[in-house]
């Protein structure tokens, strides 16, 4: 599972820049062959798309696709990477071997550590090579070319906002012993809170005071402030402070990993576990 | 600590002087309002094996899993080369080697590789021993195959090799047999008794009476959670007594005579009667039976087997007695 979802990671990164410039460009040419009329503002916009491939708009296009696939992929992953060890039973086995249960804990947090940095790394690899070879095929210029140092730090702070996510979707794998529960909390907490938290703030901003606890809105105030977009964004304005935010989110993983810890060290392990 | 201290805490499990290798001392479980192991105390010493029996869900498993530290006891204590295994429970594990009854390891990864990933959390000599454990197990030609292509008696053979990696004083067998043809259990058989023959104890959970028969020391008999029995097989089936197979045509005549010789135990048989008796009064049972016309084909005397007593000993309560439980 992990070096498939790394393959899938670089597949999708080409996958999309192609497929972005394929669908642009033919949209592009249709109108300029007149067989569709050209849209009210003119062709302008689609240059704009087109510009987004280029390789200065890495940090914000491509790391923000490598998040946006990114963010499930891990999720699916630290939900498998425990829940799995309860459905075959090799926790009871390693238990049963001497392994400590918080040496347990410790090591599988530590490895969806490291594995979510190396996904985002070579993520963000694919990001980049993909918008040098897609620019180079369709004749876009490199502009400024990749600015690495913006590159590591949008993708550093996405990285980091998918850490409450993942931590949450292993203490649901750990307390329901399936990665299918764990999986399901993450991605339903991912996408319903936010959704939820957006609809709140639209409604009316006071209600940000609420939902700027919650674990959507910080990590939109970590990734959104790296993006030039970020001044468009209506609701912009009532997300937490970066560094409030960077807080509350490790604050949150903090206490989806001690619940973990709390519910693995007091369970009775027996025949399944 | 320190690394030596840590090293010395690995690797003591065969240089420990302990006779006793494991002690319980009134373990208690409930899993609600359910009692599933009943104040059990037990002991097994280096060289011997000792066997657990009991029905299904008399509390064999939940034992085990209180001695591995898999399951908090409600009360009592379990003691692992001395060791409290609610209070040193990985230095005490470091001398247990200890087999489940269901036999689970990594499918993806092969025999060999599963054996590996459990010799490194050992440590010490562990990984050395993987190849020879292969062999000894006969899962040489087989070690590079995945787990999930495994069958029944390979996993469990598996599972064993993987008790052994740690070079345990301690190994603890549930159901080790499970799924073996009869060639591999009696190569389990063999295996179990050379353990003890390099001075480990062992203790085997089994429902195969006979097995537990030919290579256990002492048992250890426990219903709905309690020891009702223990001792060595002959104490135990001592206690269950001699009794003669009496093959007689008119049952109910031959019982009636007996009874009037002061035998109280006597059970109907499809072929005539089983009769508890002192395997010194065959002659008087048959004169008996002779001198009142009743000709038996055959008087058989029968010492109680381990499954006899068993079951005698695990025999479900009559209804009239379940009401006080």
């Amino acid at each position: 599972m992990p070096w498939i979802m790394l393959g899938l990671i670089v597949v999708a990164a080409f996958g999309f820049y192609f497929l972005i410039w394929a669908s642009v460009n033919a949209q592009l040419q249709a109108v300029k062959s007149g067989a569709i009329p050209a849209p009210p503002g003119g062709t302008g916009q689609f240059d704009e798309v087109l510009r987004e491939i280029a390789p200065d708009r890495v940090p914000n296009f491509g790391i923000g696709l490598v998040s946006g696939i990114g963010s499930v992929m891990l999720i699916v992953f630290a939900a498998s990477h425990v829940g799995t060890e309860f459905g075959w039973g090799t926790f009871r086995t390693l238990l049963a071997h001497g392994a400590s249960r918080s040496g347990f804990l410790v090591s599988k947090a530590v490895s969806l550590l490291l594995y979510a940095l190396v996904f985002m790394t070579v993520g963000s690899l694919a990001a980049i090579g993909a918008s040098y070879t897609v620019s180079a095929i369709a004749g876009i210029s490199a502009g400024s070319g990749v600015d690495l140092a913006e590159v590591v730090r949008v993708a550093g702070n996405s990285g980091y906002t998918f850490l409450p996510y993942m931590a949450l979707a292993l203490a649901i794998a750990v307390w329901s012993k399936s990665a299918g529960a764990g999986i399901a909390a993450g991605l339903v907490v991912y996408f319903a809170e936010g959704i939820v938290a957006g609809i709140l703030v639209s409604l009316n901003k006071d209600y940000a005071q609420i939902v700027n606890w919650g674990l959507s809105r910080n990590a939109s105030a970590l990734t959104r402030t790296t993006t030039a977009a970020a001044g468009q964004d209506p609701s912009f304005s009532t997300l937490p402070d970066p560094t409030q935010a960077a807080i509350v989110l490790g604050l949150y993983t903090t206490i989806f990993l001690a619940l973990a810890y709390w519910r693995l060290r007091s369970r009775d392990v027996t025949v399944g576990g | 600590m320190h690394p030596a201290e840590f090293d010395l805490s690995r690797s003591y499990a065969r240089h420990v002087t302990e006779e006793v290798v494991l002690r319980t001392k009134g373990l208690v479980k409930r899993f609600g309002s359910i009692t599933a192991v009943d104040g059990i105390d037990l002991e097994v010493r280096r060289g011997e094996v000792v066997g657990l029996l009991g029905p299904n869900g008399a509390g064999k498993s939940t034992t085990i899993g209180m001695v591995l530290g898999l399951i908090t006891p409600n009360a009592g204590a379990a003691e692992v080369l001395g060791r409290d295994v609610r209070v040193r429970r990985e230095d005490a594990l470091a001398g247990v080697g200890a087999m489940l009854e269901v036999t689970s390891f990594y499918p993806y990864l092969s025999g060999r590789d599963n054996l590996v990933s459990v010799a490194l959390l050992r440590g010490g000599g562990a990984l050395a021993r993987v190849e020879p454990l292969l062999a000894r197990l006969g899962l040489a030609q087989r070690g590079g195959s995945k787990f999930r292509t495994y069958s029944l008696g390979m996993r469990q053979r598996l599972g064993i090799a993987s008790t052994l990696l740690g070079d345990p004083a301690l190994v603890i067998l549930d159901e080790p047999a499970n799924g073996l043809d009869p060639a591999g259990q009696r190569e389990i058989r063999e295996l179990i008794r050379e353990l003890a023959g390099e001075d480990r104890g062992v203790l085997l959970a089994s429902h195969l009476l006979y097995e537990v028969e030919q290579v256990c020391d002492r048992v250890l008999v426990i219903k709905k959670g309690k020891l009702i029995a223990s001792g060595t097989l002959a104490e135990v089936t001592r206690g269950g007594g001699s009794y003669f197979e009496i093959v007689v045509d008119d049952k109910a005549r031959a019982a009636q005579l007996l009874r009037g010789l002061g035998i109280e135990e006597i059970r109907e048989t499809p072929t005539g009667l089983d009769v508890v008796a002192d395997a010194d009064r065959g002659a008087e049972l048959n004169r008996a039976l002779a001198s009142a016309g009743l000709y038996a084909s055959a008087i058989v005397p029968r010492a109680s087997s381990l499954e006899d007593v068993f079951l005698e000993l695990t025999e479900p309560e009559p209804p009239s007695a379940s009401p006080a439980s």
